[in-house]
């Protein structure tokens, strides 16, 4: 029943959407929404890259061209219809979606962004160029699609354009809410410890990528029909700005926000073109901003001094709206001046800010502790059961690592033996090379020399996803959560592995898919209860106290499922009672027969907890055996322990 | 020197400190302790100015400073050294020392003879004297906790805030970290002293504080709280200790 009332609003946006044409008549108004609607599949797909996996592409107006190029020459040279250009354009895009990605797998950020410019430009070039295909500046002409043996009307594609906005709203609304939406948000907030949940970035960077292109190809097609003329200069370097700009204005990882991107680049400008529409949109704009700062200072959330600039902007602006005799002048101006207003002071998008804004003048206040009583079941078994089968045998064996980063030898010829159901300690000054050690053992540096036997196999030259997937996993020294997700998701992405469904499963919800979720949510629960932070699943992960987050990521690495566990300094800013009850944990998942390698400074948790202890110091083992003979040893009490 | 009287601080919505009062007196050590998530942290960003109290007063030598910028708090005194260290990785230790004194430069010239406080704190921390001119980043945790007390100290500063020192060091560190500590507060440097590791804590401060869930729970000499057998239990008992 919630579920439905909830979508009661969704339904009449949907009714309002097909009444639109049927209102307003006139050609031009259906054809602006219309051009709305396909901005805003763009936007979805655009959203994927640049609000979940936190990448710039200024690559996507190329995108666009690609779908709306693969429709036009289908169309034109070999005369196809829409029901075969349509999955067409999708996946030519799709395929340019996954080479764009391949740059993006080395260099992030600004870089990036000059990359996708890049390809942007050379698509644009190629489009102008390949006459015989493209037909080049001169452009390609289309007409509406037919139904039924005759031509579609303006107002039969503005339904047909809408059918598919909703369709790739469902589809991107249960994609982002499924596991590869976790993927995604995981290798934004920590690529490396996406990658040590088993999650590989590589894989779901192209993902990401050919899906967000997949949508630009599904826009790009449907806008080749909508203006029934394409040529190559509309695919320009400015349109990808303005779709980024949408992005960041409307308010990303928001389906709304998209949306209202996507009105806003398609109707700022036009707005800008008639001086009293201008002066009507300025007026409201300004009322609208000092209700909401007055509100906002009567409730106190805010204080006079950082709403007066806003303020003082938007009034300035209605003012200036009407001293104006011609906009013609002004308009590009006026253009860089909202956009500058909304980018500085709603670094969240429109949305973001309205979330924000309702919150606090509704007073729904946040608190940390409780809310969710949601009922842990407490017979799902939520460690994995390796059992005690052949204790002792050799689980890991490294054997004369040696790793140089230029001269230094981080690690020089270590050899460590760890036997199943044991917790074997590994400490050592800062800077011995204990952190060294866990990283070569994860993948994610490969030693110079020697090897690395896990359960008899080499890992060595292995990805860390794939190391992962085989059974070990680890926690960080600077804790590596996904800090913008909450902490029950934090626990999903470690669950990712037991995910089998695909992408049609998930935009179906098929069985399957709604089975592994459920399953895959009770066991995160269950982790969650046996850390003690079941009534902090809801809370964003870096809203954690830190020793909150140290237990998070025990939970979250017991969620791949290992038989080895390497902790690195569970205890550091731990308190003395935190550290009992992190010792109770670690027994816990030993007695479930899970094989430990435990970095620690605290002297006491080393002690009591580990059946052998080895000690690095300058790369090099100085001592190993059993805790109470490593204590008593020269040499540690001299490099480590202190008198 | 500090005082601290009935100071509200949070995140937004979420509200961590719910009025605390303390008082650092010219030169004595206090401490402050509890476990996570108590607000400890927060303490330390609501006097430096990182977030703005919603209520309540810090004042430092009689100045009011709640509300002032961080950069502008620096310069009247009030050195932090934060938790988890935060050098500058990629600048040699002693630009990093001579950044610490950088709020000393206000009129046309420094306060102080700079150059005799980068030779003397240098001389505090041998092991960054001979690591004068290696980058931040290349230093161990140890180092780097050093490297940011002695930027602290660099201030010339009123007092220091010192935000968990001994995290994630080798035991022999931690012994040396509290060494240096014993070794400032008999030269009277004032300091507020924030620690997971509570015995050691007790042991070089004159005063403690212990917080609960934002509160004040207890405060007192620092020899009675280490007998407190409610402290005792909940904060210095069996493990933690080295």
């Amino acid at each position: 029943m919630m579920k439905l009332k909830s979508s009661i609003p969704l339904l009449i946006a949907i009714a309002g959407l097909f009444c639109l044409p049927l209102v307003l008549q006139n050609p031009y108004y259906i054809h602006l929404a219309e051009t709305i609607l396909i901005y805003t599949i763009l936007l979805f797909g655009l959203d994927i890259v640049v609000g979940y996996v936190g990448q710039v592409s200024l690559g996507h107006a190329a995108l666009f061209g690609i779908g709306s190029y693969t429709a036009g020459i289908l169309f034109f040279q070999l005369g196809w219809p829409i029901w075969i250009t349509i999955p067409a354009s999708i996946v030519v895009t799709a395929f340019f979606g996954g080479i764009l990605a391949l740059p993006a797998l080395k260099v992030v950020g600004p870089y990036l962004a000059m990359v996708t410019l890049a390809f942007g430009t050379i698509a644009q070039i190629l489009i102008n160029e390949m006459t015989w295909l493209t037909e080049g500046p001169l452009g390609i002409k289309l007409t509406l699609p037919e139904l039924m043996g005759a031509p579609m009307n303006v107002t039969e594609y503005f339904w047909l354009v809408a059918v598919f906005c909703i369709l790739a709203l469902i589809v991107i609304d249960r994609l982002v809410k499924s596991q590869m939406g976790r993927a995604f948000e995981a290798l934004r907030d920590s690529p490396i410890a996406c990658d040590c949940m088993g999650v590989s970035v590589y894989r779901f960077k192209v993902i990401a990528f050919v899906i967000s292109a997949g949508f630009a190809g599904l826009a790009g097609c449907l806008y080749a029909y909508s203006e029934q003329y394409i040529s190559p200069n509309t695919y320009n370097n400015e349109l990808a700005v303005l779709f980024l700009l949408g992005i960041i204005m409307g308010g990303r990882k928001s389906r709304l926000g998209a949306a209202i991107g996507a009105a806003i680049i398609v109707l700022l400008p036009k707005l800008l073109d008639d001086i009293n529409l201008f002066r009507i949109v300025a007026s409201i704009i300004a009322v609208v901003v000092v209700i909401g700062a007055a509100m906002a200072l009567s409730k106190k959330v805010t204080t006079p001094r950082r709403v007066v600039v806003p303020v003082a902007g938007v009034v300035g602006l209605a003012v200036f709206s009407f001293w104006l005799n011609s906009i013609a002048d002004w308009r590009l101006s006026i253009f860089g001046f909202m956009i500058l207003l909304v980018v500085y002071y709603l670094q969240n998008g429109i949305v973001g800010f309205a979330k924000s804004f309702y919150q606090s003048i509704a007073g729904k206040a946040k608190t940390v502790r409780g809310g969710d009583a949601e009922v842990v079941d407490d017979s799902i078994s939520f460690i994995s059961a390796v059992g005690n089968q052949n204790a002792g045998a050799e689980l890991l064996k490294v054997d004369s690592v040696l790793m140089q980063f230029g001269g230094l030898k981080a690690l020089n010829k270590v050899d460590l033996s760890i036997k199943r159901g044991t917790i074997h300690g590994l400490i050592g000054p800062n800077g011995s090379g204990k952190s060294t050690m866990m990283n070569v053992l994860t993948g994610i540096y490969v030693p110079t020399a020697g090897n690395v036997l896990y359960a008899g196999e080499s890992v060595v030259g292995k990805t860390s996803s794939d190391i992962a997937l085989s059974g070990i996993a680890r926690t960080f020294q600077n804790v590596q959560l996904f800090g913008e997700m909450t902490a029950i998701q934090n626990i999903l992405v470690g669950l990712h592995h037991t995910f089998k469904s695909n992408m049609v499963e998930i935009a179906l919800h098929l069985p399957r898919y709604k089975r592994e979720e459920a399953e895959a949510h009770a066991r995160a629960m269950a982790l969650l209860k046996f850390v003690g932070l079941d009534d902090l699943a809801n809370e964003e992960a870096r809203n954690l106290p830190y020793g909150k987050q140290r237990l998070l990521e025990i939970a979250r690495a017991l969620a791949l499922d290992p038989e080895l566990l390497l902790l690195d300094e569970p205890a550091a800013g731990l308190t003395a009672p935190d550290i009992q009850e992190l010792l109770r944990i670690i027994r816990k998942i030993r007695d479930n027969g899970i094989t430990f390698i435990l970095i620690e400074h605290h002297m006491d948790v080393v002690m009591s907890v580990c059946d052998t202890v080895s000690v690095l110091d300058f790369g090099q083992k100085i001592a190993e055996g059993k805790p109470a003979e490593v204590q008593a040893d020269e040499k540690v009490i001299h490099a480590y322990l202190g008198a | 020197m500090l005082s601290i009287k009935n100071l509200e601080a949070g995140y937004g919505k979420v509200k961590v400190l719910h009025g605390i009062n303390i008082d650092v007196p010219k030169g004595q050590v206090i401490t402050l302790i509890g476990s996570n998530g108590a607000g400890k942290t927060t303490t330390m960003r609501a006097i430096t100015g990182m977030i703005k109290p919603t209520a309540g007063e810090v004042t430092l030598g009689g100045e009011k400073i709640d509300g002032y910028d961080s950069h502008k708090i620096a310069r009247l005194g009030l050195a932090h050294s934060p938790e988890g260290r935060r050098v500058f990785t990629t600048m040699s230790v002693t630009d990093n020392l001579l950044l610490g004194a950088f709020p000393r430069f206000t009129g046309s010239r420094p306060k102080g003879d700079i150059k005799h406080d980068l030779d003397k704190a240098l001389e505090m921390f041998p092991r960054l004297k001979e690591r004068r001119n290696q980058l931040a980043g290349t230093l161990s945790g140890g180092e780097q906790q050093m490297l940011a007390m002695a930027r602290a100290v660099m201030l010339n500063p009123e007092i220091i805030l010192l935000d968990e020192p001994s995290m994630g060091l080798a035991p022999i560190l931690v012994e040396e970290v509290f060494k240096i500590i014993s070794n400032l507060k008999s030269q009277g440097v004032t300091m507020l002293l924030v620690e997971q590791f509570a015995a050691a804590a007790l042991n070089v401060a004159d005063y403690g504080y212990v917080l609960e869930n934002g509160k004040i729970a207890t405060h007192g000499p620092a020899s009675k709280l280490k007998d407190d057998p409610a402290v005792k239990a909940a904060y210095l008992g069996g493990a933690g200790g080295h």
